[in-house]
């Protein structure tokens, strides 16, 4: 029971901080292809406990970051929750994955993201620039092991 | 997201949440901040000696220009008076407000500012920098505010061409560096680098407030308008304060 709670608060104090990242004002070159920070976040901690992180950590972390992004409620909210919903069917096989192979997976996870948040974005006729995506998509892929590595010290220090 | 769109929830949970909302901003800026602190002290006095001639120099100029303000404002009077018109660019209270500088969607064309309704400020009410026109507050929270930019594809801006001083009807891209000047016939008296102000008409922008210069003119054979792009004045994607009018 204490390990369970130990969990809980890890999460949702590594979620704060990935939250706080999420927003951190950048230069505008970098802006506009910024990675999902608080996804990867939510991403490792899906894969680290599946039991207790589920779809329900992801749909508030998202309602929390549309409340802060001036979206519209349910954007980021949404798409994260598909994103969880596809590791927790696939975690098993993920978590067995070698470091290369993991961010091949973080790739596959990622596109079903990013198209859903292009869908979203044409139907709320909000504008976005796909090589921006793309950008994106790349650069998340490229920090996932040093992310990776410095959340499961975290999690093996305070879980 | 459709019931979010129609009955403003966001707006809600934001003014009820205000106080959780504002330290995650105040949070997330003061890196930014601690940057800016620090690249104060490690300025070296050679640099800061010469920020401030520059200064000094604008300064001179623009007083120039201020002191040719009261006859001109005294001519227009005069002028009015004779064409019996009543319109106005007085305006009775401004406001400085600080942006807070979190990042927002690229794309939102929003950003927010550190007054809110403590402040007293109203939705609708005018933003401008020291360049030109920047938006309009579009929510109101007890502690910041959110203002919607001239170049959000939602916002339109009748304005007027100080050339010609036709109406021109202006709405946003999207884009931080353009707007559509929209419905402008084939046949109208409009040239690239033509300056638009404020028409005051729309009862939200007070008159004779700068928007930006005309940047291109395309005439499509087959269209029934001119497709027209204005760049606009105000430093849309850099400023830091900006003035709230009443």
């Amino acid at each position: 029971m204490v390990v369970i709670n130990k969990i809980h608060i890890t999460s949702v104090l590594v979620l704060l901080f990935a939250i706080i990242l999420n927003i951190l004002p950048l230069p505008s070159i970098i802006d506009s292809c910024r990675p999902p920070i608080l996804l990867l976040f939510l991403i490792y901690c899906t894969l680290a406990h599946p039991d207790n992180i589920n779809l329900t950590y992801a749909f508030i972390t998202g309602l929390i970051l549309d409340v802060l992004l001036i979206m519209p409620l349910g954007y980021n909210a949404l798409c994260f929750t598909i994103t969880v919903y596809l590791i927790m069917l696939y975690y098993p096989q993920i978590r067995l994955q070698s470091s290369w192979n993991k961010m091949f997976s973080i790739l596959m996870l990622l596109i079903p993201f990013f198209i859903s948040s292009t869908l979203v974005n044409s139907i709320l006729k909000i504008n976005y620039n796909i090589l921006d995506v793309i950008i994106s998509i790349i650069l998340s892929v490229i920090i996932w092991p040093s992310l990776f590595n410095m959340l499961r010290f975290i999690r093996q220090k305070y879980t | 997201m459709y019931t979010d769109k129609q009955l403003k929830l966001g707006t809600e949970v934001r003014n009820n949440f205000s106080h959780i909302i504002q330290p995650i901003y105040t949070i997330s800026e003061s890196p930014l901040k601690l940057y800016r602190n620090t690249s104060l002290y490690i300025d070296t006095k050679k640099s800061i000696i010469k920020e401030n001639n520059a200064l000094k120099k604008k300064v001179l100029v623009q007083s120039g220009i201020i002191q040719q303000i009261p006859p001109l404002k005294a001519e227009n009077k005069r002028l009015k008076k004779l064409l019996s018109s009543s319109s106005s660019i007085d305006t009775s209270k401004i406001l400085i407000a600080e942006l807070i500088k979190v990042n927002l969607s690229p794309f939102s064309n929003k950003v927010i500012i550190n007054k809110g309704g403590s402040n007293n400020l109203f939705l609708g009410q005018s933003v401008v920098d020291s360049f030109g026109v920047l938006g309009v507050i579009s929510e109101i929270n007890k502690n910041f505010s959110v203002v919607t930019l001239i170049t959000d594809p939602g916002h339109a801006i009748l304005a007027v061409n100080a050339r010609t001083n036709k109406r021109i009807v202006l709405s946003g891209t999207g884009d931080n560096r353009k707007l559509k000047a929209k419905y402008i016939s084939l046949n109208e008296d409009i040239i690239e680098g033509d300056l638009l102000i404020t028409s005051g008409l729309d009862n939200i922008f007070p008159g004779g407030y700068t928007i930006g210069e005309i940047s291109v003119i395309k005439k499509k054979t087959n269209h029934d308008f001119l497709n027209v792009k204005v760049s606009p004045s105000s430093a849309l994607s850099s400023n830091r304060e900006v003035m709230l009018l009443w």
